[in-house]
């Protein structure tokens, strides 16, 4: 079966506009949320991490007729950045000169074994916020709350499965997965692929309801965790088969999506199944498709174990995943919500024992339709860089939450990351990327 | 992951609800879903008709671990997140119910089925425009065919938009859910497959469909896509066009006669239906089809002004009805169980809602 390869990257987050700033933000180590600048937020905690106003992207105000929202623009953002990258290049329009690229000018790529597959949770909404409260619609068309795979295959004139999956917090790790199989069944050669959230009254106000919102920080694993603090951006990846990039020289190759692994818990709208049950099975199974065993080739002792401050975890060249060829580091979900936390470290302990986490979600917030396209994000750029970056400090760490985080970044020696993204729904999926060359 | 995919599926099921008339009560019990969002009861309704129609056993004789569910839609969470930021806005977010806060999030709408019905294999969420209903149906079966699980819950659900929102006037509310299973498994338990739904979904962006060769893209694509699907040119092919009077929506009823589509058959003309603000008509023309005698094929095809397209190809009853299907039965096996018309009744959603009427 032909490899699912990662050609491209491209992010739009807290930590500004691109790629690059992502990496740098992930070895600075040092963010926060701010309050969210909406007079109308009435709520206890109107918190978030935000995309710098200044990486706000100005527009599009509207595509093809269609008035855009902050999430399909933050999609367009990553999107754009993600196939430049890849060395890739949107199919020329009807009497359209066919933009400045390799391929597209050279020919080659057909635009119908183009796909995109992105998720998000809230989509357009705040678009219809401003709608509801007093801003009028340009026009009385209907505009789907959900547009952003739309509008990202609409710029790219990509002619393939065009789909937007909403599986809340899990969404966009759903998408990768959908990606990787419509390369894997022979329906597409490249897929756009990631997801994008951003700012909205109404999932905001509603966590704060549900008393799940922390007051100073998202803080995954802490002993003093009240919650979480939601994060926006967008993070997309260009996903293409191995045949596909070898024949037209991708120049790139970040890593390859291995293994995938889905499950639902059938338990409870909001709340985890404490025993973990289905989590252990997406994590065993996406494991199991990769070919990196759980629990092996990891060696590391870079944990900074149960009840340990965080500040004084495992420093540099502690050798994260020094067991080449085997799991070298866990993206968890570890949301800063009481029981997550819990259930997904005693499970990580049991099934990859000692292997380091590193925790996107303190750094950047949760980014909820986007977190598992960050986690994955991540991922690449740690198998790229073959370096493990610290994690944010987030205070004493639960010793109920006995899993590594180290505080300095180390060597990555592994050839494996596990992604873990679970949500509302007892929907949960574990992804594993891998190491691969041009 | 199952190391015998689920292959050859047909529906055994059909459950559709419309919002005129539903009575949770009646349609699912008087206690447990009165708090639930009405997109939410109209899905599990359908689902419990659905099942109804495929027997008890449909889903029981596998595995939870087994079992996936995929709904589509657009508009389930709009009246609600309406109606939660008026509330955020006039007097704050401690006001706001902490039994409908968490369906803030789309999924939520599907996912009481999962519990209900202990469907831990996958429960998908779809939201593009217009296919998500039928990208539930695709991306469900690609699924099973991956090994991901054995038995499909499928289709869409949609409540009206508020009054006010664009599109308001075409709301639609309503579900549809239909079951899959492996042939071979619902001859087995002695239960007549109702049909084989095919799904395949490609974009038309707006760009292209707006200029002069809009028509014959969508003809190419709609071509490539019967293809994919196993449909031969030279079997007769009734068609059901869900499209509004966008680009997309023009150049694709532009692209659906013969000679566009590289001379296929059409049996009579192509049926137009105005689509509306959702994902769920589609998937109710889809169902309707299903009751069409057997062996006729008929291509449900929909597209939203956002590019997004999809088609649906119905060949009604078992593996005997479809030329070149598997080799199956060759006839309805003795014993197959039907269940009452009023199982699956009401298909299409000609008795939909639309807000304005509220």
């Amino acid at each position: 079966m032909d490899d699912v390869l990662v050609t491209g990257l491209g992010a739009l987050s807290p930590l500004g506009a691109g790629t690059d700033a992502f990496w740098r933000g992930m070895h600075k180590a040092d963010t926060g949320p701010t309050r969210v600048p909406d007079p109308l937020a009435h709520m206890d905690r109107p918190l978030m991490y935000l995309v710098p106003e200044a990486d706000v992207p100005d527009g599009p105000e509207e595509q093809d007729g269609l008035p855009l929202g902050r999430g399909s623009r933050f999609a367009l953002a990553a999107a754009r950045e993600a196939v430049a990258d890849a060395g890739l290049a949107p199919s020329a329009g009807p009497g359209e000169r066919p933009e400045a690229g390799p391929y597209a000018t050279g020919g080659g790529l057909d635009p119908r074994r183009v796909a995109v597959a992105l998720s998000t949770g809230m989509g357009d909404t705040d678009l219809h916020e401003g709608w509801w409260t007093g801003r009028a619609p340009a026009s009385g068309r209907w505009a789907p709350a959900f547009p952003l795979a739309s509008v990202v295959g609409g710029w790219f004139g990509a002619q393939g499965v065009n789909t937007c999956v909403s599986n809340a917090c899990a969404a966009s790790g759903y998408a990768l997965s959908v990606g990787a199989d419509l390369i894997r069944s022979g329906e597409a050669d490249v897929v756009i692929a990631g997801g994008a959230e951003a700012y909205s009254r109404v999932a905001l106000a509603c966590f704060n309801r549900l008393g799940a919102i922390d007051p100073e920080r998202c803080r995954p694993f802490a002993v003093e965790r009240q919650g979480t603090v939601f994060g926006e951006g967008a993070a997309v990846l260009v996903l293409e088969s191995a045949s596909h990039a070898r024949a037209r020289g991708a120049r790139t190759v970040y890593g390859r999506l291995a293994g995938a692994g889905w499950s639902c818990d059938a338990y409870h709208a909001t709340a985890p199944e404490p025993s973990g049950e289905q989590i252990e099975r997406a994590m065993r199974e996406a494991l199991r498709e990769a070919g990196a065993e759980a629990g092996s080739g990891t060696g590391s002792e870079s944990g900074s174990g149960s009840g340990s401050e965080s500040g004084s975890g495992t420093e540099a060249g502690s050798g994260a995943g020094s067991g080449s060829g085997g799991l070298g580091f866990v993206i968890p979900h570890g949301t800063g919500t009481e029981l997550n936390d819990v259930v997904e470290s005693r499970l990580l302990d049991a099934l990859t024992p000692r292997t380091p986490l590193y925790s996107v979600k303190a750094l950047i917030g949760h980014t909820g339709g986007a977190a598992g396209a960050f986690a994955a994000l991540a991922a690449c750029l740690v198998l790229h860089h073959k370096t493990l970056p610290p994690n944010v400090p987030v205070g004493e760490q639960d010793p109920e939450c006995a899993v590594p985080l180290p505080s300095g970044s180390a060597p990555m020696t592994g050839a494996y990351g596990l992604v873990n993204a679970y949500a509302f729904g007892g929907n949960n999926i574990s992804l594993v990327f891998g190491e691969a060359a041009a | 992951m199952s190391s015998d995919p689920a292959v050859g599926l047909v529906v055994t099921g059909i459950g559709t609800v419309g919002a005129d008339g539903f009575d949770f009560r009646t349609a699912l019990g008087r206690h447990g879903y009165k708090y639930l969002p009405a997109a939410s009861q109209y899905f599990l309704a359908a689902a419990k008709r659905a099942l109804a129609q495929a027997g008890p056993d449909a889903l029981e004789a596998v595995g939870p671990e087994q079992r996936g569910a995929a709904v589509g839609t657009n508009s389930a969470a709009v009246a609600l997140h309406h109606a939660m930021d008026r509330t955020v806005t006039a007097t704050g977010a401690a006001d706001l119910s902490p039994v409908t806060a968490p369906y803030f999030s789309i999924n939520l709408f599907g996912s009481r089925l999962a519990t209900e019905h202990d469907l831990k294999g996958f429960n998908l969420t779809f939201t593009s425009p217009r296919v998500a209903g039928l990208e539930a149906l695709q991306n469900g079966q690609r699924a099973l065919a991956t090994g991901r699980a054995r038995r499909l819950l499928a289709g869409a659900t949609e409540e009206a938009l508020p009054e006010g929102e664009p599109g308001a006037g075409t709301s639609e509310a309503g579900a549809v859910a239909l079951v899959l299973e492996p042939e071979p498994a619902a001859r087995s338990r002695g239960v007549a497959a109702l049909g084989r739904v095919g799904v395949r979904s490609f974009f038309l962006p707006p760009k292209a469909a707006a200029s002069a060769e809009g028509a014959e893209r969508a003809a190419a694509l709609l071509r490539d896509a019967l293809d994919a699907l196993g449909h031969r040119p030279d079997r007769p092919l009734a068609v059901t066009a869900v499209l509004d009077g966008s680009p997309v929506g023009e150049a694709m009823a532009a692209a659906l006669d013969e000679k566009a589509l590289g001379g296929r058959a059409l049996a009579g003309e192509p049926e137009r239906v105005p689509a509306g603000a959702g994902a769920l008509e589609p998937v109710a023309r889809v169902a309707a089809a299903l009751g069409a005698p057997a062996g006729h094929a008929h291509a449900v095809v929909t597209a939203a002004a956002e590019g997004n397209a999809a088609v649906c190809l119905v060949t009604p009853g078992g593996a005997d009805a479809v030329p070149g299907g598997p080799e199956a039965a060759s006839s309805e096996p003795a014993g197959t169980k039907r269940a009452p018309e009023s199982a699956g009744s009401e298909q299409p959603m000609s008795g939909r809602r639309r807000a304005s009427d509220r």
